[in-house]
């Protein structure tokens, strides 16, 4: 659809949108971080206040994260959770645009080199959960080459961050929208020893294993275990979180072999897999309620 | 060639695991992935490439080359025959 083709109130919402940026960006560059942190609050206030759609999108995960809060604590919790998600867009753009000063530490960098120095390829699993993108710019460090597999032109987020950076990504695009899911692109960088960064929580398409998170069952990817069992590489789990206005925290949370001897146990080996990874996200989350990001039903994807 | 495609198809029966298929139902021209071939999938992508490395020692780097060898098993064979040459 071309803009001019486009009813008259998405192009409405559209340059709303556009002014809205730009006046977070002014704020950033005049009044740096803290200025955008506290134009978003009453930005927040309001879209809290007069949008029920942002309710509806963020009530199946609140629900089940905080399952006693009444109206009031959800409302809270809500806010938080929102308040938490425009500090990182604001963080990036400050990244993006200033070159901020984020202090950031790596918890388990060393065993990822490890695992990486083995030669084996890697396959890194994280989800849009904290900072994430930033976890990505952090990748630069590895001694090997490191790919995402990702639809980089649906990932607003990370696209808008790594653009501002002028175009400089510490990783190469393995566009999941291309023949075969990218995933011959994928087997081809790790069996060079190379790392293969995968959403882990987010189900586009594919196939899929269903998992327990917060007590209800979520369908999440299978490829990632997939992959890796397959061209026999590790799978590892990395999430970053915000910890404070000018730090933030990478942590490897787990690290496995799926492996399986034929295809009859290759089914269970992944369904272990994804358990595994709801495990860590859940334990993330129990330490960082606020910092979910998938703004939709999670549990009918 | 002719043994080279065997060995493919033998791999295909054997370690992807094709239903109800035998070595002999598999024609040289049959395209491997889409519902009018074999109906491989993306995760068989996976597999294949893997085992292409096992037994043949050639690597399929992208899907430019997957295009190109994974169109059939005769093209599969011809890709791994050029590679090897």
């Amino acid at each position: 659809m071309t803009p001019a083709s486009r009813p008259l109130g998405g192009r409405l919402k559209i340059r709303l949108e556009a002014l809205g940026h730009g006046i977070f960006y002014l704020t950033l560059r005049l009044f740096g971080q803290l200025g955008a942190y506290l134009l978003l609050l009453p930005v927040i206030a309001a879209y809290a206040a007069t949008s029920r759609k942002i309710g509806r999108k963020t009530a199946p995960y609140l629900s089940r994260r905080f399952p006693s809060a009444g109206r009031p604590g959800r409302w809270l919790a809500m806010i938080r959770n929102l308040t938490s998600f425009g500090q990182v867009l604001v963080d990036r753009a400050w990244l993006g645009i200033k070159d901020g000063d984020l202090r950031g530490e790596f918890i388990g960098y060393q065993q990822l080199e490890e695992l990486v120095n083995r030669g084996r390829g890697v396959v890194l699993l994280t989800a849009h959960v904290g900072n994430w993108q930033t976890a990505l710019a952090r990748l630069d460090s590895l001694p090997t080459r490191v790919h995402a597999l990702m639809r980089y032109d649906q990932e607003a987020a990370a696209k808008h961050y790594f653009d501002l950076r002028d175009g400089r990504r510490p990783f190469e695009i393995i566009d999941s929208e291309g023949p075969w899911g990218g995933m011959i692109e994928a087997t081809a960088a790790l069996q060079r020893g190379e790392v293969v960064t995968i959403m882990g929580d987010r189900l586009v398409k594919g196939s899929a294993v269903t998992v327990d998170l917060l007590g209800d069952p979520a369908r999440i990817p299978e490829a990632a275990y997939f992959l890796a069992g397959s061209v026999g590489a590790p799978v590892v789990v990395m999430f970053a979180a915000k910890t404070g206005r000018k730090s933030y925290q990478l942590r490897v949370w787990d690290s496995w072999y799926p492996r399986w001897e034929n295809r009859e146990q290759r089914a269970e080996a992944c369904r272990n897999s994804g358990a595994r990874f709801a495990k860590n996200l859940q334990e993330y989350l129990d330490e960082y309620p606020h910092q979910w990001y998938n703004f939709y039903d999670f549990w009918q994807q | 060639m002719e043994e080279l495609k065997e060995k493919l198809k033998r791999i295909l029966i054997d370690e992807i695991k094709i239903q109800g298929m035998t070595p002999a139902d598999l024609k040289d021209d049959m395209p491997l992935f889409g519902d009018d071939g074999l109906g491989l999938d993306s995760l068989d992508a996976v597999e294949l490439v893997v085992l292409v490395q096992k037994h043949f020692d050639v690597q399929i780097a992208d899907m430019e080359e997957g295009k190109e060898a994974f169109a059939s098993i005769a093209s599969l064979a011809n890709y791994i025959h050029q590679k090897k040459s």
